[in-house]
């Protein structure tokens, strides 16, 4: 293979036009992070493992098919080349008409990805590109790599028993050429290594064919045993004296790479296929499926209003370790009636989406569920939809042991996995892929994702795959295993969710029935108000597209706790009801409400208690009273909000001698509000979002401009006139905000007088930061120090 | 968005509008899967179990039809939870199946060999079953017929039974249609389970289950156990069967308390079969007292424990279990499903209303105001106490005469628990008591003389209308008395009330104290009437001398 030199690939890149690097840039994001100074910084970083590595990840098993099979040339190659190459690899064999284009298409992609470079009849693997992909195609090393550690007389005695025409002897070939070199030359020779083959016992073949198609390495006890094909027993004897297979340590044999392309029969890869795996699975009706996941993306988002609600009065605490507790994980299943597992995954949803945090040591909901709540179902869901498809994390674990036998717990940090964001959008975008009315089996997603993604396979992949799928049905995004179509708008990521989803879910109704079994059934989910009334006026009894509401003694008591009326709850009942209010639920209303009220209970901090009723009108009439906020309950008695002990005071600022009682009947009464924090929300995911075209736009000019600047600027004949500093400081502020270059005279440390041509960035406490442009560096300066400032020509 | 009459809900509950034009259609589709809970005036509540999945694979109903049923009459889309849960459910039912084998004997067989390995891993299960003849065939010991249908129901695999039955001593029956004709869904009914072998009838109070079970003999043709819940029942069982077949009186034996005959067809009660003496039962030979071809069980939802595991040895014998709802309050409905068998017949229940073979009674609950003396003397009264302070309070008797001038020309019951409070009534409305003292002699006259309309108005204890055969009336004014078992109450309400001639429903009345322990008793009971479908008023004392109160 052919060394390259970063150069070429350097001035090749700096010859694409803007608009191919914008593309480049645009496909490798992380190029530009940070802008490097010029294209060759652009080169260099192109070139480098790790953003190589990154790029070949991204690629589909076609295109890295392509590559692999150029970097396996020894030259650079041309298009044709590579076609019949792969034409011979092709799972349908040579003539599949789909092979020429997809293979434009994957050097397209490539070049535009800067992994390979060259005119279409010469290409080249990038620099880097052969060292990321080592080994390509599950070869096993070349020849000069297996044999590198064999001593030079046991080259001697396999060159001798393969090799008629071999002379020489200590490792050195005729010549002086290394025998390992000689070796590796014979090895690539189709001729020479079919004779070898032809000469090994049949077992032996089959051991040989074991390998061919990798991986390339076996274990054999006593590797590097001496043998040779006279000595030779066992098959794996024959190969290893026929250099057909090398020991690369003491238990391990390799076939060399050579041999494994003669035996692929001049193909690198097989079965290849240069489109994507098709889907499968049922086929249901789109409409039904649509309708389905609407069902379930609907309940979905009453199971999150719910948790919030529940959550709000009576929060689970925030374990140590910063999780759910297990207890609590299952109470909150048992409230939303759901198995454990969609539990878990309403809890991570409502904190993804940031509706729940920990604030206080308690799960709380968020200020953010107040503005969630109020909005329309359909957006509600985009909301909760949209922050499921990036979270980071894996709630299929939830209940499962880490590394450590420790449990894994909803809220967890613990349940951060990397790649499980990326790993279910792409899952999502496979299953938005998938044609109308096709359920996509969990195999065949896992199968388009080897193909899509090869190199690319995080932790876990497969079971972050089959939750996203198991999730994408509960959540609605799916429905009976259908992508629905609001479903395949989250996948998208365009916006269009909640308008799809609008029209599917089931109109609010806004009356219920009314039945003498004192139940109310509402045949759909209700207006939001008149679900907050009924609610409070009665328990949900069942849950579902419709909810089934039960009046009893104790909810109508809630309802006048309230600060309803009997009156209003009538009202209400009869506004919304459909057929006549029954005259046993009228019953109870008025029962409740008659005993409701009767007696009446109040705080107050303090009392003030007088046998003299004149005394207490003479109290209550003085205007310094006002502040103490005194009520009568009766002739003799006052109450007061204001502490025992300032009421004291103050009545004895008034002139009056005050006693104070004990404390007994004191008490405090405190309704326990529903809560809310301001805690930490659970960090939002951007991941996997491409850059935005102006972001590259900028990162290309600034490269281009890099490049321009490389240039040193000589600094223009001449002294630069003096100028007081008051306007060289003003013309260095106007040129900043301008962004324009200017020309200064400068002291130097050593106080000669020097010029430069400036691109000043920044002003601050005596000193100039800018851009050297004579001597191509970011610089400061002192102000104190520059003598002078003219504008140049642009 | 269709616009069914059905919701389906997330908790596996059914709502149908009883409104909508396709609630009918919707009714018939979804019953053979589905228990009604609930029944109030616009809603109805089923509910989709195991068991009534089960029900529906033993009445030949596959999954794609329950699914098909749902989807078709949904308002929404159901929860697809939902469907997966009835597909695997009903997949589960029909896997084994008990069969007699011409040369083992009963055995089990199964179609999916991995289920069969799997129950008989089970330690319950080993000891039920003997040698195993090939992979998917092992044989069951007879005797353990009923425990191994218990045994794997619990595991989740419930059998179906085709091991058949045997005929049993030959008795001729024949149903005598004088005067009187078999209803359609009485026939349907009683051929419905013969040809299922065994298992339930499902039909609403006052619907005549009395004739599906003569019916149900006639077909078998065979000597007769019939196992009531108590004495009364049993004597109007005996009535029933010398009026509406060829059966005499002396073939007919009762088994009670009291009597011990063995006949060939014979009554018993629960209670005498479940009676222990030092441990043992002592009346289990009737069992064994003849070949019995046909065990019928009435109020299958009341049947007790000890029955249950009496029935377990009579596997080989036809049994018919009558009821009006398969909803047990202990929770046994899988016991019934597996030793009684499958719901084999669920009446139309809103039909035979529109055809007025039923006509559910109207229930009237007449709240007084303690004065405020009583008030105080309530509040301090001990709790033991409160009970009965409230529920005589001399008030009760004031809207009692109001409500019996009221039905001047019916005939009227008054039903109390406390001996002074209907002694005291009987001096007001000047009609005769009748309590547990009374003789048995006197009680029959009176009872002849109410049913001939000589009396217009009986007075009478909790104790009488328990042991004796109460006539029938159309009014009831119920002015003391706890709520027991929620059921016995209805059931009692739906035997002693007929429709009136002119075809107006029956009254109850519950007359009430309010703000009482009596008012919270008498929630329950709104609670249950109303969700079996009777209309439900509650009026105040001072309504009663209206026209029509309940308006």
């Amino acid at each position: 293979m052919e060394t390259m030199t970063g150069t070429d690939f350097s001035e090749w890149l700096r010859g694409r036009s803007d608009e191919r690097l914008r593309a480049l840039v645009a496909a490798r994001p992380e190029l530009v992070t940070p802008v490097p100074a010029h294209i060759d910084g652009l080169a260099a970083r192109a070139c480098s493992p790790s953003a190589v590595g990154r790029a070949l990840d991204r690629l589909d098993r076609f295109s890295l098919a392509v590559l692999e099979t150029l970097v396996l040339r020894p030259g650079p190659t041309g298009r044709d080349t590579l076609l019949s190459l792969l034409g011979r690899a092709l799972r349908g064999g040579p003539d599949d008409e789909t092979l020429g284009p997809a293979l434009d298409a994957a050097l397209d992609l490539l070049t535009t990805r800067a992994l390979i470079y060259g005119p279409q009849d010469a290409l080249l693997p990038a620099p880097g590109v052969a060292e990321a992909l080592e080994p390509p195609a599950a070869l096993g090393p070349p020849a000069t790599e297996v044999f590198r550690h064999h001593p030079p007389e046991r080259l001697d005695v396999l060159l001798r028993d393969i090799d008629p025409a071999y002379e020489g002897g200590g490792g050195q070939a005729d010549g002086g050429r290394p025998a390992r070199e000689r070796l590796a030359a014979l090895l690539a020779d189709p001729a020479t290594v079919e004779r070898l083959v032809g000469e090994v016992p049949p077992q032996a073949r089959a051991a040989l064919d074991e390998l061919v198609w990798g991986p390339a390495s076996g274990r054999l006890p006593n590797a590097r045993r001496e043998v040779d094909t006279a000595s030779a027993q066992s098959p794996v004897e024959h190969l290893l004296a026929r250099g057909l297979l090398g020991a690369t340590g003491e238990e391990t044999v390799m076939l060399p790479r050579e041999v494994a392309l003669v035996l692929r029969d001049g193909r690198v890869h097989r079965d290849l296929s240069p489109v994507s795996p098709a889907l499968e699975g049922p086929v249901r009706d789109q409409e039904l499926a649509d309708r389905t996941a609407a069902g379930q993306a609907f309940t979905f988002v009453r199971m999150v209003e719910e948790l919030c609600e529940v959550w709000g009065v009576d929060p689970p605490g925030v374990l140590r370790a910063g999780g759910l507790a297990v207890r609590d994980l299952k109470w909150t299943a048992q409230l939303l009636d759901l198995p454990e597992w969609a539990a878990g995954l309403v809890v991570e949803v409502a904190h993804a989406a940031g509706l729940v945090a920990a604030g206080e040591g308690e799960w709380l909901p968020t200020g953010g569920y107040d503005g969630w709540r109020i909005k329309a179902t359909e957006d509600r869901w985009a909301v909760l939809a949209d922050a499921w498809a990036a979270m980071d994390r894996a709630p299929g674990l939830i209940g499962e042991r880490d590394d450590r036998d420790r449990p894994l717990n909803a809220l967890q940090p613990e349940l951060r996995r990397p790649g499980a964001a990326q790993t279910r959008a792409r899952t999502l975008a496979v299953l938005e892929s998938a044609p109308p009315g096709l359920a996509p089996t969990p195999e065949s997603v896992l199968a388009r994702l080897d193909w899509e993604q090869p190199r690319r396979r995080p932790a876990l992949r497969d079971r972050l795959v089959r939750f996203a799928l198991r999730e994408a049905e509960h959540i609605g995004v799916t429905g009976l295993g259908v992508p629905s179509s609001h479903g395949r708008a989250v996948a998208r990521g365009d916006g269009t969710a909640a308008g799809l989803l609008g029209p599917l879910l089931p109109e609010p109704v806004d009356h219920v029935l009314l039945q003498a079994d004192l139940t109310a059934v509402a045949p759909g989910p209700l207006t939001t108000g008149l679900g907050r009334r009924l609610a409070l006026m009665a328990d949900v009894e069942s849950k579902g597209a419709a909810t089934v509401y039960r009046f009893s003694e104790q909810s109508i008591r809630r309802a006048l706790d309230a600060g309803y009326s009997a009156d209003d709850l009538l009202a209400v009942l009869e506004r919304h009801s459909a057929t006549p209010v029954p005259q046993p639920l009228n019953y109870l209303v008025t029962d409740v409400a008659r005993r409701h009220g009767r007696i009446r209970v109040g705080t107050a901090s303090a009392y003030i208690r007088c046998d003299d009723p004149a005394l207490l009108d003479e109290v209550l009439a003085d205007k310094r009273a006002h502040l103490l906020r005194l009520r009568r309950l009766a002739p003799t008695v006052l109450a007061s909000k204001t502490s025992r002990a300032a009421l004291v005071d103050s009545l004895r600022a008034m002139g009056y001698a005050p006693v104070a009682e004990s404390l007994e009947g004191d008490m405090v009464v405190a309704r326990a509000d529903a809560r809310r924090t301001e805690g930490q929300l659970a960090a939002r995911v951007t991941a996997n979002t491409a850059p935005d075209p102006e972001m590259v736009a900028a990162a290309v000019r600034a490269m281009r401009a890099g490049d321009a600047r490389r240039q040193p600027v000589a600094a223009p004949e001449g002294d630069v006139p003096l100028s007081p500093s008051a306007v060289t400081i003003g013309a260095l502020r106007e040129a900043i905000r301008q962004g324009t270059r200017v020309w200064i005279g400068y002291r130097d440390s050593q106080g000669h007088a020097t010029s430069r041509i400036l691109e000043p960035a920044r002003i601050e406490g005596g000193y100039l930061t800018a851009y050297d442009e004579t001597r191509a560096t970011v610089h400061r300066f002192v102000l104190s120090r520059i003598t002078g400032i003219a504008e140049i020509d642009q | 968005m269709s616009d069914g009459p059905l919701i389906v809900q997330s908790d596996k509950t059914l709502l149908l509008e009883v409104d909508h034009p396709r609630a009918d259609e919707c009714r018939k589709a979804i019953a053979p899967f589905a228990e009604l809970e609930r029944a109030p005036e616009h809603v109805h509540t089923y509910r989709v179990t195991p068991l009534a999945l089960w029900n529906a694979r033993a009445a030949g109903h596959d999954a794609e039809q329950v699914v098909d049923a749902l989807i078709e009459f949904s308002r929404y889309p159901v929860p697809h939870a939902l469907l997966v849960d009835v597909a695997e459910t009903m997949a589960r039912y029909g896997r084994l199946r008990l069969e007699k084998h011409p040369i083992h004997g009963l055995v089990l067989t199964t179609t999916d060999r991995a289920v069969l390995e799997e129950v008989l891993r089970s330690k319950k299960i080993q000891p039920l079953v003997g040698e195993r003849y090939g992979a998917d065939t092992v044989a069951v010991h007879p005797s353990e017929r009923g425990n191994i249908k218990q045994t794997l129901l619990k595991l989740g695999w419930p059998a179906e039974d085709l091991a058949g039955y045997v005929d049993g001593e030959h008795h001729p029956i024949d149903l005598r249609e004088d005067g009187w004709t078999l209803r359609p869904y009485q026939k349907e009914a009683a051929d419905a389970f013969w040809h299922g072998g065994s298992g339930v009838v499902v039909l609403p109070c006052g619907a005549g289950k009395t004739i599906v079970g003569a019916a149900a003999m006639a077909h078998a043709r065979a000597t007769t156990l019939i196992l009531v819940t108590n004495t009364v029942s049993a004597h109007q069982w005996k009535q029933e069967l010398i009026r509406r077949t060829s059966l005499t009186e002396d073939e007919i034996g009762e088994y009670t308390g009291t009597k011990k005959e063995i006949r060939p067809v014979t009554i018993a009660t629960y209670q005498v079969m479940t009676t222990r003496r030092q441990g043992t039962y002592r009346h289990l030979e009737l069992f064994d007292a003849r070949d019995w071809g046909l065990i019928v069980y009435d109020e299958v939802h009341l049947l007790p424990a000890p029955i249950f595991r009496m029935t377990a040895d009579l596997q080989a014998r036809r049994r018919l279990g009558l009821t009006a709802t398969l909803v047990r309050e202990d929770g046994r409905e899988g016991d019934v499903f597996s030793l009684i068998g499958p719901k084999r017949y669920d009446a139309p229940w809103k039909e035979m209303e529109s055809q007025g073979y039923i006509a559910p009674a109207e229930c009237i609950e007449v709240r007084v105001t303690l004065g405020d003396d009583e008030r105080l003397a309530y509040a301090m009264a001990d709790s033991d106490e409160r009970y009965r302070f409230c529920s005589t309070t001399p008030a009760k008797t004031r809207v009692t005469e109001a409500l019996v001038r009221r039905h001047a020309d019916e005939q009227v019951l008054v039903i109390g628990q406390y001996i002074d409070q209907l002694d005291e009534l009987g001096e007001h409305l000047n009609a005769p008591v009748i309590k547990g003292d009374t003789k048995v002699k006197e009680r029959e006259r009176l009872f002849q003389a109410f049913r001939d309309k000589e009396i217009r108005v009986l007075v009478v204890s909790k104790v009488a209308n328990f042991s004796i055969d109460l006539p029938e009336a159309s009014v009831a004014i119920q002015v003391s008395g706890t709520f027991g078992s929620r059921q016995e109450e209805a059931q009692r309400l739906g035997r002693v009330l007929r429709p009136k001639a002119d075809g107006g429903g029956a009254r109850f009345y519950s007359v009430v104290s309010r703000d009482t322990v009596d008012q919270e008793f008498a929630a329950h009971r709104q609670r249950f009437l109303a969700e079996q479908g009777y209309a439900y008023h509650i009026i105040d004392a001072d309504d009663v001398g209206e026209a029509d109160p309940a308006r």
